[in-house]
C-alpha cells in the first residue's frame, strides 16, 4: 500500500518522531508505514489522516 | 488533537520496566530453588518447596506482566513479538519432540538435560525478536 506520509511531513515540517507521538505509536512504526515495510491497522490509518486533516484515501492507495 | 505518544511513551516505560523486574525476580528465585537445596538448606524438602513455591508466583507474576507488556504495543511492535514468540513455539516444538522421538529410537547417545530446551527456545526468541527490529527498522 502506498502512501504520502513523506510528503505531508514535509509539508509541515514534521520528522517521524513527532508523528510518532501524535498518533501513539513509536517512531519505527511511522518509519515502517511510511517505507511501505508494514500496512498500518485501520485505527493507525485513520489517526494518521486525522493527524493530517485529510481523508484517508488522500493518506493511502492501494496502488492499483 | 492531543498528543497519544505520551501515553504510549509512558504505557511502554511502565510496561517495560514492570516486565524486566518480574524477570529479573523470576531468575533469581529460579536460582534459589535451583542452587539453594545444594548450597543454603541441606535439601531440606520444606525449604526447597518453598523456594519453588516462590518461584511459581514470580512466574505468574512475569505471566502477568508479560502479557501487559503485550497489550501496551503498537501494531508493528505487535507483529514483531508475535513472529518472535511463533519462531520460539515452533522451534521449541519441533526440538523438543524430535528430540524425544529420536532418544526413544535410540538415536541420542548422551543425556541432554531438561533446562536445555527452555534455554534454546530463549535464545530463539532474542534472535527472532532482533532480527524483527532489524527488518522494520
Amino acid at each position: 500500500m502506498k502512501n504520502r506520509i513523506s510528503e505531508l511531513r514535509a509539508e509541515r515540517a514534521w520528522t517521524q518522531a513527532d508523528v510518532a507521538q501524535l498518533i501513539g505509536v513509536s517512531r519505527q512504526t511511522v518509519n515502517a508505514i511510511e517505507t511501505g515495510k508494514f500496512d498500518p491497522s485501520l485505527p493507525v490509518a485513520f489517526r494518521l489522516a486525522r493527524v493530517f486533516s485529510l481523508a484517508i484515501e488522500d493518506v493511502f492507495s492501494d496502488g492499483e | 488533537m492531543q498528543p497519544q505518544e505520551a501515553e504510549h511513551g509512558r504505557n511502554s516505560r511502565k510496561f517495560n520496566a514492570a516486565f524486566a523486574i518480574w524477570t529479573l525476580v523470576w531468575t533469581l528465585t529460579l536460582a534459589l530453588a535451583r542452587f539453594g537445596p545444594e548450597l543454603l538448606w541441606n535439601s531440606q524438602p520444606v525449604l526447597s518447596g518453598i523456594a519453588v513455591a516462590v518461584n511459581l508466583a514470580a512466574g505468574v507474576g512475569w505471566i502477568v506482566a508479560t502479557i501487559r507488556l503485550l497489550r501496551g504495543l503498537d501494531d508493528l511492535e505487535r507483529k514483531i513479538m508475535l513472529d518472535a514468540l511463533g519462531m520460539t513455539l515452533g522451534v521449541g516444538w519441533v526440538m523438543g519432540f524430535g528430540y524425544v522421538v529420536a532418544d526413544g529410537a535410540g538415536l541420542i547417545p548422551w543425556d541432554i538435560s531438561l533446562g536445555a530446551l527452555p534455554a534454546l527456545m530463549g535464545v530463539v526468541y532474542i534472535a527472532s525478536f532482533l532480527i524483527g527490529k532489524i527488518r522494520y527498522r
